[in-house]
């Protein structure tokens, strides 16, 4: 034959794709509803899980940092006796840990009329601790007629003269919120050791636990994924054997099967981005309430940190996009092969 | 005739590629046949059928179901390849081109009419129109004013953005036969165009595809039993059983009983 006049088809005009998409989704709303709550439920059993596992976890921590400085205050009061209208000398040597913070406001709570604070050694006083009754002082002045004197910090302890500072407070105690060696505080001298190193069985049982628990909510999240894989998937099917006809006088016109594809990937995507982002704020609304039930709200608020909640969101809404997309794949592909004799069929 | 190895002299010897009033061949099918396999059965639908189209023609396929019309109807538009046998489109072999090429083909060569309209029901009536330019490359303002200047062809320009549900089934075949000229295509397929019409907007349609037929020369396939279409079309095809078995004019054909004189 002579030379061909036939030429290739290359044109996917993606404004097309997207103009018959968004269309497509506003006429066709239940059917796109039902494709959006399957990822909307995926997503938002994935986020309670997430938002769950934090929640959890930040309680545990805030209850045991309480139960921690309770511990604290109590062995440091069998020493002191009451703190009631008496002031604390706190000598702080590098920056300070969360618990060490909580001593501040629990020995406040525990009747101390002040709190000394003398950052000694180059450390900074911290910000966030109760203003008003917590006052920076001199270590001199923190320790004169305290009721102990508290060391606190992850620093070495600083070159001072202990003996003289302890001798200044009421009792001659000094309280070492670390598992640091205490300095040579003389011979008439009380050092207590706050700090309690946990047994090495408690450590190894809780880190079991924790693997345990990780496994198990691997597993649960897998699992759950994989039914919204499928569920949307099936969704997706269904509207491409809706669609046959419409697919296939595409074609008719001369729709390349890269567009169809293109087409059932921007739906997907589309409905992955608005059903993820509603399942997260599902997600986290249902986990937060069902914690306060069982917590109380503000424990639950407190153990919340809105960087986890957002790294989470984050993580589940490119969770709802990938799955989507994923379950895109075979509808796309199936839908991109029909022949476009299908649109000649009249009873479909 | 060798059935194997059709070489181009060969056939413009059997087949000259103008008629004797000038007009270019532009469908030719040799020997075409096309077995279905559904598992262990074979179905033949087409038994080799050999046919020329003639540039500005008005043909008319006709059969009782399951006679092979759809499968010819199909191997003629390039919407299937034959098991064996070939198919020209313009002088080329559809067997040879691949997905892309076939795209092209049906994007600009040629033109679909269906006859339950088929138009995109989530997009107007011009979008409909304007979706082939699209697919062609062309940019919305000129598509848009092409799409217009076809609706008005058509006699629909009064209704550019009502959606397909909104138009009567006459005003839906009108847009589908918009939408089948968007590229300037030199073939019109139309299956059945007519037959979900009443009386009055078939005759219509088929006034309009004649009229289009004259005035812009292009070649018009229907696959019909209207009679008013057969009686308007230059040949008539009766297809049976997978074989061409009559090609005659219409003055040839008794409509009353139906048969080929």
């Amino acid at each position: 034959m002579s030379a061909s006049p036939i030429r290739r088809q290359v044109t996917l005009p993606l404004s097309v794709a997207w103009q018959v998409v968004l269309q497509g989704i506003r006429i066709r709303l239940g059917r796109s509803l039902v494709t959006l709550m399957g990822v909307l439920l995926g997503i938002a059993f994935l986020m309670s899980i997430l938002t769950g596992q934090s929640i959890r976890q930040g309680v545990r921590r805030e209850t045991e940092a309480r139960a921690e400085c309770r511990r604290m205050i109590g062995f440091l009061t069998a020493e002191t006796g009451p703190l009631r209208d008496r002031a604390v000398g706190v000598i702080q040597a590098g920056a300070i840990s969360d618990i060490e913070r909580r001593l501040a406001a629990a020995l406040l709570d525990e009747g101390a009329s002040e709190v000394r604070w003398a950052a000694v050694a180059g450390a900074a006083m911290p910000a966030g601790l109760p203003a008003g009754r917590v006052r920076a002082a001199e270590p001199r002045a923190a320790a004169e007629g305290a009721a102990a004197l508290l060391l606190v910090g992850e620093g070495a302890s600083p070159d001072l003269r202990w003996g003289e500072l302890v001798a200044g407070t009421r009792q001659r105690v000094l309280a070492v919120a670390r598992a640091t060696p205490a300095p040579e505080a003389g011979a008439d001298a009380t050092v207590l050791s706050l700090a309690r190193e946990p047994h090495p069985d408690e450590l190894a049982e809780q880190r079991s636990e924790a693997r345990r628990t990780r496994f198990r909510t691997a597993w649960i999240i897998a699992i759950s994924l994989l039914v919204t894989v499928i569920g949307i998937s099936n969704a997706m099917l269904m509207s491409v054997t809706e669609r046959f006809r419409e697919i296939g006088t595409m074609k008719c016109l001369g729709a390349l099967s890269a567009f169809v594809r293109q087409m059932f990937f921007i739906e997907a995507c589309l409905l992955g981005v608005v059903g993820a982002a509603a399942g997260c704020v599902v997600g986290a609304a249902f986990a937060a309430a069902a914690f306060s039930l069982s917590y109380g709200m503000d424990l639950v608020v407190s153990a919340m940190s809105p960087w986890t909640l957002l790294a989470h969101g984050a993580l589940c809404v490119a969770a709802g996009v990938g799955l989507s997309i994923v379950a895109a794949i075979y509808p796309a592909s199936f839908a991109s092969r029909m022949v476009p004799a299908t649109a000649l069929r009249s009873t479909i | 005739m060798s059935r194997t190895d059709i070489d181009a002299r060969k056939l413009e010897a059997l087949f000259p590629s103008a008629d004797e009033a000038g007009r270019r061949c532009i469908i030719r099918a040799l020997d075409v046949k096309k077995v279905y396999r559904m598992g262990a059965t074979e179905t033949h639908a087409l038994r080799g059928a050999t046919l020329d189209i003639r540039e500005g023609e008005y043909l008319s396929i006709m059969g009782p179901s399951g006679s092979g019309k759809s499968t010819l109807f199909n191997m003629i538009g390039g919407l299937g390849k034959p098991t064996s046998g070939k198919v020209y489109i313009d002088q080329v072999d559809i067997a040879q081109l691949d997905a892309n090429e076939l795209a092209w083909l049906r994007c600009r060569k040629i033109g679909y009419v269906f006859q339950t309209y088929n138009l995109i029901q989530v997009m107007t009536c011009l979008e409909n129109v304007m979706l082939p330019m699209s697919f062609a490359g062309l940019g919305n303002e000129e598509a848009r004013d092409k799409g217009m200047y076809i609706l008005k062809l058509v006699g629909l320009a009064h209704r550019p953005l009502h959606r397909p549900a909104e138009l009567s089934g006459g005003q839906q075949q009108r847009c589908a036969l918009a939408r089948a000229l968007a590229n300037s295509p030199e073939i019109v397929l139309a299956d059945e165009p007519t037959a979900n019409l009443d009386l009055h907007t078939g005759e219509e349609m088929i006034e309009l595809l004649a009229t289009l037929r004259d005035e812009l020369g292009v070649t018009i396939i229907s696959a019909t039993h209207d009679l008013k279409m057969l009686k308007r079309s230059d040949r008539i095809l009766w297809i049976e059983d997978g074989r061409i078995v009559r090609m005659a004019k219409p003055g040839e054909v008794d409509f009353n009983s139906g048969e080929f004189h």
